[in-house]
């Protein structure tokens, strides 16, 4: 490479790898220093407090049940929405050769809740879930069902807005899946009949499910991030509440620090959080990578 | 000839920068408050021709408001005056940024409208920080068509806690979409049911927490009893706010400042009344927290916080109380404007329901404890989660001495 080269090269990245510098890393750095110490957002100075920010979050009841609530969320919605959005990719794709406008009218219906914004979408959910008013528990008691307090019943919220999760991220799922299905050569199901597998399940199980390897490990790695970083149903549907049962992680980062005003706790929980993100996310490509690639 | 004229103009020049003082204003929730906060700088400065006032962006609401206000200040960007929630300005005044206003307060505040209730919505350790300019108390809104279908009228609607128990028993019982009360598990509306009791969250000195005391439990029991014998549901802040516009409850204790909201909602399918708290306690004892919002300079420039009290004096005046009044629905926070009904007494005749909570306003308005340091904040929701636990049944006198225990050791007082 000549000097004249170099330099443009060097032109081309320079300012974009400055502003990842200034805007990302910078700021980065600034979150882990504080997370050691007991900053309070507009304070004119701050106290090392070493790791206590860390202890009180692990070791506090409050710390604990917002890990334990977005863990149980994630439990939930990962599998279910990784599941019936395969489920949902089979049918369609099946269903596409013989009827495909309706295919077509029920893939939008499916990928309209990715598209729309959430907020905007919380509040459609909210008056549907209302105790007395919404449409969900008006049809309940009129089949002589209970209606329940779905959003602000303490051993329910958190079911309430893994469904609503799950309706969010299915219909993304769907879309990486139906392109994955595309993929896979007709003639890998062709050679599979030869060989003896003429039956749904074993074409399923011999050629679809690990020709999608690649695919189902990008959608789990994306759903996990998605999961693990629920806020904004949260936010806008019980803030957190009642009494903390749907306080997680990222709800609780933003409560401390931008609520509570204590910026040190809330950097330490945002570097807990991008350190178990980073590495449940190095772990699924490590574990999972070499055994979803067939070159 | 020339020489003259010159120094007419340099003299003209110097007048007018030292005329030219500009204050930057920030405000919060837009919504509300926009239109009102136009209104009222074109007003200042028709009156106030050499100070010219700008507004800054407003916030959408009062906690980003102050967020945005601590950011500013740590920038050195921050505006000359601000307006905050009630709740907030104790925020600024811990971090040195809230000017005490000691010195421009008139000799005798009380000839000007500042009485001693609504000076004590901004003074902390015996100065006086901020000035209410827009206030709201805890109300009680009725739904009259449920209140007779249940037997009761309004006429002898209950002013006491047992007699709006009972009723709201029987408005519960109707039918399986009706529901007879309800408050929000939260630290302002506890606040209030303890003042009307005649107790107070925090010791004069915030040193102790002294929300265990007998008014203490009895406010938590209100809680228990709207559960149990009143059949309150635990239905989140926005359900409820929705279900009493829409004639499914009863009676709703919600703060005044949604009297303007819940009218509208209820439109033609009923007539909203507003009925004041039950006071419990004597007179003399019971303070009511007081939401809504203050002013605060803080510039420390000298000559910019002249201007400033010029600002804040007016905002705080009748004539532009009267403007906050009938643009924005909330209780005044001058004395004269309530006393004297030449300012508001077209708008009480066209308004009964405001008149109700405005006079609650003014005879017992307090301020809106808020607990300090850096826990301050915290503590308001552990508070909220413990009173769910009593609406589901928990003992309200052990809750409360579990409460009390939690919070000292939260606030660092043990």
């Amino acid at each position: 490479m000549t000097l004249r080269e170099s330099l443009s090269s060097l032109l081309l990245t320079g300012p974009a790898a400055l502003a990842l510098v200034l805007f990302i890393f910078l700021p980065v750095t600034v979150v882990f220093v504080l997370a050691f110490t007991d900053y309070q957002i507009g304070a004119s100075g701050a106290g090392w407090v070493g790791l206590d920010n860390f202890a009180q979050l692990f070791g506090s009841r409050l710390g604990r049940n917002a890990i334990f609530n977005t863990l149980t969320y994630v439990a939930i919605v990962i599998p279910a929405s990784v599941g019936l959005g395969l489920l949902v990719a089979l049918g369609l794709h099946g269903l596409a050769g013989s009827l495909p406008r309706i295919t077509n009218a029920l893939k939008a219906v499916y990928f309209l809740p990715v598209a729309a914004t959430l907020v905007a979408m919380a509040v459609s959910w909210q008056m549907l879930l209302h105790p007395s008013l919404g449409l969900v528990n008006t049809w309940a008691s009129a089949l002589g069902w209970p209606a329940p307090l779905w959003l602000s019943d303490r051993d329910l919220v958190l079911y309430t807005l893994a469904v609503i999760g799950i309706w969010q991220t299915v219909g993304y799922n769907m879309v990486l899946f139906l392109a994955g299905l595309a993929a896979i050569q007709p003639s890998l199901y062709d050679a599979a009949e030869v060989d003896g597998a003429t039956g749904g399940w074993s074409r399923f199980w011999l050629v679809t499910w690990p020709m999608l390897g690649p695919t189902t490990l990008f959608v789990l790695v994306v759903t996990a991030a998605n999961a693990f970083r629920v806020f904004e149903t949260v936010a806008t549907l019980t803030k957190g509440g009642p009494a903390f049962a749907s306080d997680t992680i990222v709800y609780a980062l933003y409560r401390e620090g931008f609520v509570y005003f204590k910026a040190g706790y809330a950097s330490a929980i945002t570097v807990v959080f991008f350190l178990a993100l980073l590495l449940l996310t190095a772990l699924q490509v490590w574990v999972i990578e070499r055994r979803v690639h067939y070159r | 000839m020339k020489p003259s004229l010159l120094a007419l103009g340099l003299a003209l020049a110097a007048g007018s920068a030292a005329a030219d003082t500009t204050l930057r204003v920030h405000y919060a929730i837009p919504t509300i408050w926009a239109d009102t906060q136009d209104a009222l700088a074109q007003a200042f400065m028709d009156a106030h021709p050499d100070i010219t006032v700008t507004l800054d962006g407003p916030a959408e609401g009062y906690a980003d408001g102050v967020q945005r206000l601590l950011r500013e200040s740590v920038a050195g960007t921050a505006p000359d005056v601000a307006w905050v929630g009630l709740n907030l300005w104790r925020v600024l005044e811990a971090r040195g940024l809230a000017q005490p206003l000691d010195e421009f307060l008139p000799e005798d505040p009380e000839s000007v409208g500042y009485t001693g209730a609504l000076l004590s919505l901004g003074a902390f350790d015996g100065h006086q920080y901020a000035l209410g300019t827009s206030a709201s108390t805890l109300v009680a809104y009725v739904n009259p068509d449920l209140v007779e279908r249940a037997g009761g009228s309004m006429e002898d609607f209950p002013t006491d806690y047992d007699g709006i128990i009972e009723l709201a028993a029987k408005i519960d019982a109707l039918d399986g979409t009706t529901e007879g009360v309800w408050v929000s598990p939260h630290d302002w509306r506890f606040q209030s049911f303890l003042g009307a009791h005649g107790g107070r969250p925090l010791n004069v000195d915030e040193t102790d927490v002294t929300f265990d005391s007998d008014a203490g439990v009895a406010a938590a029991s209100i809680y228990g009893r709207f559960a149990s014998e009143g059949g309150m549901s635990t239905m989140g802040e926005n359900d409820a706010r929705q279900a009493f516009p829409a004639g499914t409850l009863g009676i709703m204790f919600e703060s005044s400042s949604l009297m303007t909201r819940f009218a509208e909602g209820a439109g033609d399918r009923f007539d909203m009344v507003v009925k004041p708290m039950p006071i419990v306690a004597a007179d003399e004892d019971v303070y009511l927290p007081t939401g809504g919002s203050g002013i605060v300079m803080l510039t420390d420039d000298a000559e910019k916080q002249q201007a400033a009290w010029e600002y804040i004096a007016f905002v705080t005046s009748p004539e532009a109380q009267k403007i906050i009044v009938e643009t924005t629905g909330y209780a005044p926070t001058n004395a004269l404007v309530v006393e004297d009904e030449s300012y508001l007494g077209d708008f009480y005749a066209e308004n009964p329901n405001a008149r109700v909570a405005h006079e609650q306003v003014a005879r017992y308005a307090g301020p809106w404890y808020a607990y300090p340091g850096a826990e301050g904040v915290a503590v308001t929701d552990v508070i909220a989660a413990d009173l769910l636990n009593v609406v589901e049944g928990a003992d309200p006198r052990e809750t409360v001495e579990e409460l009390a225990d939690t919070t000292r050791g939260m606030l660092g007082f043990n």
